[in-house]
């Protein structure tokens, strides 16, 4: 974008720390990390703020826009602390949100829990009225049957509802009554549709996601309204807009009425950073690594594009089961960038079992008390802990020096809990955690490649997170992977990633019919009519639609999965998404079917650009200005301690091919360049490893 | 990068005591080829490298399969055996698959085990040849390296027809095995990489949907090659050597952490019987008898007393029976265990040939879930005696299976076919659950909106059922109803439940879940059903299920009077059933309401001293 857009602020709240990016219309960027205010986040987001902007004298009134990440949905989820919500649901359905899909994500415990339902079942009330599978009304909605029931959950003291009837996907009339009757007896109390938040088939997965949404609604509501409200004071009257789980952005003020949306907020926009940078080198296919405290995060960029996923689990814990096996959480069917998580991070805890194997994760030390070496009262060795006994971590510089770290306990607590216990050497010991840290996360990086028919070894690895970077080299070798790159900011790099997303709305509608040319029309039309209605829904928020894309789930007509494919605008054939989805099935499976081909849902996203940087403009300021020359330490890569380079900032790495091993420290994050391996600097300030460095052996 | 491991000089000391952490021992020489060492990294590297291969191959069975079987009810099972045929590890699939793929590959060994040929594949289907049920087809493929075996990759997967008197191919009225379908005994689908065309042929002109079986079949197959690329690449990667020797390890260190487990239990003999209604044909009550033996680190668990076998379709193999054996067994261990032959080792099953639970020809077996199902709630029973605090009471005792077959106004022909579950029992700190998949299965329901939209029905209610729990100081699980009426023409019911004279069991003093039942409405009147029946229902008629709800754990007079109280709030209990099955007196109404805490120890009191509510 040539047009200086100002300056743009991005906020990333996680449970502990609040990271901050000022990117100036210039192209200088500003970070910050303070502790997140729990209870109130907007105090912290302010305070930050207004110190960073302070410290390079910005005026605040001159700020263009705020972007903002949040896991303030999905705490309020998993602690419960979401609104009082009633359910409104067709007679005979009321325990629909209870029974679920019946399913349970591990085998053999007998001492399982379910999930408890969001919402009670004396608030989960039924009323008279049926719509048929086709659309057709077969008995019309009972109006006293439904204002008993709006007074009976008016009388419970309810602060928001869902009203979720059975076929409403098809046919939203009955719901649309209800909701006149409730808005009378419940003035000023939120309610959520299932035929606006997802009119899609499945009454329990469109009921679940109802429920979500009305449970949030109340919560995001006011955490925006104070954030507004706090920001407003300091005089910042921009617009604020949220990231939403797909990787769009969308307004503070829609975000409230569809909190649905922004659940997996904040892991979104390290992925959208990834595929911003990789557009900008030109890289088509790429696998982004985000590795931080408690979980390791993995997604797949292919011909310039994330992969979306139409179905997740809220609060169902981090299991790589979970993928195959649901119900653990609360199911959740809203778009979102498929992400495989693993419960592998910095803080994972180590170790060795009744079999006498050496385990990682996935319970984890969190930041507090955390890793031994913090000091904090920490007492489980953590995979922090080896990585400095390794000497990848400097003792006196992780955060620019603002923790200090104690290498005596950590090195003790291997020695102690691992190395004694399985007969090893400190630093071998040391190095299995390492080794089997990667192990686990591998299969983060599998699940969304060799799982889906794609070879890592074509992508490039774009690694990040406050411990991305000092894992990858080796990972990447492992799996065969020549080409590492460390984005800038890799530490903050989710917040950096909430300023290169678009504003977007995505629409949905479920249509069962065969891919056929006499059908095409009716699927023409239907395209139309969810673009206009995401273009309106984004009009509503102030933005105006500049892109839409479509996409369908196809899949062989008796096949019980669909595979979500691409449409082309130009594609006007039906010939041509007949071969678009056999060459995907042959990818993703090995194999094409002669069957025929049916349709399950058409999706439209409608997008509005937001002006970018350029990335060679930028210029990091502030705390990752260099903090002196490089010194040499000892480090262990497996065969005895190495005398290793330490650069303390990337520009001193130089444009040319180094050899390793080398680390380099950085305000946010360490870089390991492990032995064979080389890495160099690029233009646009990338730090790029090769993991097998031919040219120097 | 795991080069620097294996160079550590460690070996391994096996068969020590007590099992808690394993010794490594540096020695002074370096291994030889023949003896590559075992270091614990490069084994949970590699354990991990194995689990993520059987990941892959269940999520390509799922995402490919025809058959919503295969999607709703997880009916299929991904594994990895050694070139020895012993089984390395098990996905995610159906528990009742797990110990049943073991003698489904010796079968195939005994025939085929010195002709094997990169890139053949083998099916089998026969339970009198290492099957299990005729709709199960068992697919193996072995891995070679460099002409060397080095393992096989298998699946199966319920398959929706393999002909028979009756759809589906699953009907528990059959009573010869002659009648329930197709039988493959051990042979060829492909031959070194190329399709047998005859046998393709035969089984397709043999089951009555053979788009869904020959889709479901390329879903296998494709599995089948995918795990078998992977697990060559993973044996390249680390060398034959190395990873055969892993490959047992993995196999010892499974059965060291099982034989650690069995040593925490006391040893002693339990004994518990339990009861099938009927086996749909003659009335009589079927027993269970299962005697469990713990004797320091190992466990024998005997069927004998256990019923012959019978009738109608509901006999079991041994392998499905030991399946049964092996789903309660890992369930009491406390720890998280693979799923491999190393956890066979230490255990014991005994089941004397020619019962219901070990069949001999021409025995009917289609339903043979139904046994298992109950060999799992008999020896929890028997276990209950053993270790109070690991087990819960019955739950619903399987699920139901019903099926609605006709001609839609159409004319097109459709088969509705729903395994309905529902509860388990109370557990010895918790409440049972409500709403949720038998231990032996962890199948799905079917969304009321697909049945809806596909078939000429309307599902009128699907609901938990108040008062239905067993009482006790842990409640048990509640029933489900579900209610479907006719919307197209006439057409055909069928229904097999159980529990309907052998109640779920309390423990410990908690009360029996209640019976199963089936209705039909019919112009208003309700015909009361038997738990197995075959009829032709009319347009508008209504069927109404409902399963039996599970035992409660604990003297239901020790139930915290305030969870009382929540269960009532929730509308689970009603005032009266707190009263009457808990000597709970409740005062104020709605959210006002609380208990009553000097009439509820008055009638609690009463209660103890007399007996009787």
């Amino acid at each position: 974008m040539s047009a200086n857009p100002g300056i743009r602020v991005a906020v990333d709240i996680g449970g502990t720390f609040t990271d901050i990016v000022i990117l100036e219309g210039d192209g200088v960027v500003r970070t910050l990390k303070v502790p997140s205010t729990t209870g109130d986040y907007s105090r912290g987001i302010a305070d930050g703020i207004r110190s960073l902007a302070q410290a390079a004298a910005l005026p605040l009134g001159a700020i263009a826009d705020i972007v903002h990440g949040t896991t303030a949905a999905t705490n309020a989820v998993l602690e419960g602390t979401g609104a009082r919500t009633g359910l409104v649901t067709t007679k005979g359905f009321r325990d629909v949100l209870e029974l679920g899909r019946m399913r349970r994500p591990i085998l053999y415990d007998l001492f399982w829990e379910k999930p408890r339902p969001l919402v009670h079942r004396s608030l989960r009330l039924e009323v008279l009225e049926r719509m048929g599978a086709d659309g057709q009304e077969v008995s019309p909605v009972d109006i006293p049957s439904v204002r008993q029931t709006a007074r009976h959950l008016a009388a419970s003291g309810v602060d928001s509802v869902a009203v979720c009837l059975i076929n409403a996907y098809r046919n939203p009339a009955h719901e649309q009554s209800v909701r006149v009757i409730l808005s009378e007896e419940l003035p000023g109390i939120p309610i959520s549709l299932s035929s606006e938040v997802l009119p899609e088939v499945d009454e329990y997965e469109r009921t679940s996601t109802t429920t979500i949404n009305a449970y949030l609604r109340p919560v995001i509501e006011s955490y925006v309204r104070s954030l507004l409200n706090r920001l407003d004071q300091m005089g910042i009257r921009c617009p604020v807009l949220i990231m939403q789980s797909s990787g769009g952005l969308m307004s503070a003020w829609g975000a409230s009425e569809r909190p649905a949306y922004v659940v997996e907020s904040g892991p979104a926009a390290g992925a959208i950073g990834s595929s911003f940078v990789a557009q900008e080198l030109g890289l088509a296919n790429a696998i982004t690594f985000d590795m931080g405290g408690t979980t390791a995060k993995a997604s797949i960029i292919e011909e310039g594009r994330l992969r979306i996923a139409h179905e997740c689990e809220v609060g169902a814990g981090i299991s790589i089961g979970t993928r195959l096996q649901s119900g653990g959480g609360y199911v959740l069917r809203v778009p979102a960038i498929d992400l495989a998580e693993v419960g592998a991070g910095g803080g994972s805890i180590v170790s060795v079992d009744q079999g006498g194997v050496l385990k990682v994760g996935p319970q984890s030390a969190g930041a507090v008390p955390g890793p031994i070496c913090y000091g904090l009262g920490g007492r489980h060795l953590t995979v922090t802990d080896s990585n400095l006994v390794l000497g990848y971590l400097n003792p006196d510089r992780l955060a620019g020096g603002a923790v200090a770290l104690d290498p005596v306990a950590a090195r003790h607590a291997v020695q102690e809990q691992v190395a004694d216990r399985l007969g090893l050497g400190v630093y071998e010991a040391a190095y299995g955690v390492h080794l089997v840290a990667n192990a686990n996360m591998i299969r983060a990086i599998n699940a969304v490649s060799t799982e889906r028919g794609r070879d890592p070894r074509q992508f490039t690895l774009i690694a990040f997170g406050g411990s991305g970077p000092v894992h990858a080299a080796e990972m990447a070798r492992a799996l065969g992977i020549r080409r590492v790159l460390i984005p800038l900011i890799a530490g903050l790099f989710s917040s950096f990633g909430l300023l290169l997303a678009d504003v977007e709305r995505r629409a949905v509608r479920t249509c069962n019919v065969p891919l056929v040319a006499e059908a095409w029309q009716r699927v023409e039309g239907i395209f139309s009519q969810l673009e206009i209605e995401a273009a309106e829904a984004l009009d509503a928020e102030g933005f105006r639609a500049s892109a839409f894309q479509r996409s369908a789930d196809l899949r062989y007509v008796g096949q019980a999965h669909a595979l979500l494919i691409q449409i082309p605008a130009a594609s006007r054939s039906v010939v041509e998404v007949r071969e678009l989805f056999d060459r995907e099935h042959l990818q993703t499976y090995g194999r094409r079917d002669e069957v025929d081909v049916e349709i399950v849902n058409l999706r439209v996203t409608a997008s509005a650009t937001v002006p970018k940087p350029s990335l060679p403009a930028l210029r990091v300021d502030g705390n990752y200005a260099s903090r002196g020359r490089s010194t040499t330490r000892m480090a262990y890569f497996g065969s005895g301690l190495t005398p290793t380079s330490v650069l303390t900032t990337r520009e001193q790495l130089g444009t040319e091919w180094l050899e390793g091993p080398l680390i380099i420290e950085e305000y946010d994050s360490t870089i390991v360049v492990p032995p064979g391996t080389t890495a160099h600097l690029d233009s646009a300030g990338n730090v790029l490893i090769d993991t097998i460095a031919s040219a120097l052996t | 990068m795991l080069g620097a491991m294996y160079a550590m000089l460690y070996i391994l000391r096996m068969g020590q005591e007590p099992p808690g952490i394993r010794a490594l021992r540096r020695t002074e020489q370096a291994p030889t080829a023949e003896l590559p060492n075992i270091d614990p990294i490069t084994f949970e590297v590699l354990r991990n490298a194995v689990d993520s291969i059987l990941d892959e191959m269940s999520l390509t069975i799922v995402r490919t399969a025809y058959s919503t079987i295969v999607r709703d009810a997880m009916d299929f099972a991904t594994s990895i055996f050694n070139a020895e045929g012993e089984l390395l590890a098990q996905g995610l699939s159906l528990p009742f698959h797990l110990g049943g793929m073991p003698d489904a590959l010796a079968s195939v060994r005994r025939r085929f085990g010195h002709d094997l040929l990169p890139g053949d594949v083998f099916i089998l289907n026969d339970p009198y040849e290492g099957g299990s049920h005729l709709p199960d087809i068992f697919m193996f493929r072995p891995v070679f390296v460099a002409d060397q075996l080095g393992g096989f990759t298998a699946t199966t997967a319920h398959h929706t027809d393999v002909g028979g008197r009756v759809p589906g191919s699953n009907a528990a009225d059959s009573t010869e095995i002659y009648q329930e379908g197709l039988r493959i005994p051990p042979m060829r689908l492909m031959r070194a990489g190329e399709p047998v065309e005859d046998v393709v042929r035969l089984i397709s002109a043999n089951v009555r949907a053979p788009e869904k079986v020959m889709g479901d079949l390329r879903a296998q197959l494709t599995a089948c090659a995918i795990g078998e690329r992977r697990l060559r690449e993973l044996i390249d990667r680390h060398g034959p050597s190395t990873v055969q020797v892993y490959f047992r390890e993995m196999l010892d260190y499974t059965e060291r952490l099982a034989r650690n487990e069995i040593r925490q239990l006391p040893d002693g003999v339990f004994t518990f019987t339990d009861y099938l209604d009927d086996d749909g044909i003659s009335p009589e009550p079927i027993p269970i008898r299962v005697t469990v033996t713990i004797s320091g680190d190992e466990l024998t668990v005997d069927l004998n007393g256990t019923s012959r076998q019978v009738s109608g379709a509901i006999n079991a193999t041994a392998s499905h029976t030991r399946s049964a054996v092996f789903i309660v067994i890992r369930s009491i261990m406390a720890s998280h265990i693979p799923n491999n032959a190393g956890l066979f080792r230490p255990i014991r099953v005994l089941i004397p040939a020619g019962t219901i639970t070990n069949l001999t020809l021409p025995a009917a077996c289609a339903a043979r879930a139904i046994t298992s199902y109950r060999v799992i709630d008999t020896l929890l029973g028997a276990l209950a005696q053993a270790v109070p605090d690991r087990v819960c009471a019955a739950g619903e005792g399987g699920n139901t299976f019903w099926t609605v077959a006709g001609t839609d106004r159409e004319g097109q022909k459709y088969i509705l076919v729903e395994p309905m579950v529902g509860c388990w029992g109370g557990r010895p700190d918790r409440d049972g659950v409500d709403g949720i998949a038998p231990l032996g299965a962890n199948i799905r329901n079917a969304p009321v909106e697909r049945i809806e939209a596909e078939y000429p029905v309307r599902v009128e209610e699907y609901a938990l059922v108040r008062d239905s729990g067993g009482p006790g100081r842990f409640r048990g699980g509640m029933s489900v109803t579900r209610s479907i009426r006719l919307l197209g023409p006439d057409a055909t019911l069928q229904v097999r439940s159980e529990r309907r004279k052998t109640l779920p069991y309390g423990l410990f003093g908690g009360q029996p879940g209640q019976p199963s039942d089936n209705t039909i409405i019919r112009n208003r009147k309700r015909l009361r059903m038997p738990s197995k029946f075959v009829m032709t229902v009319r347009t508008g008629d209504v069927y109404r299920h409902r399963l039996p709800s599970a035992g409660g754990y604990g003297n239901p007079m020790d139930r915290d009077p305030s969870r009382v109280l929540e269960d009532v709030l929730a509308e689970k209990v009603s005032a009266r059933g707190a009263r009457a099955d808990y000597g709970v007196v409740l005062a104020g109404r709605r959210e006002g309401m609380r208990v009553d805490e000097a009439e509820t120890t008055r009638l609690r009191a009463r209660v103890m001293r007399d007996g009787s509510r």
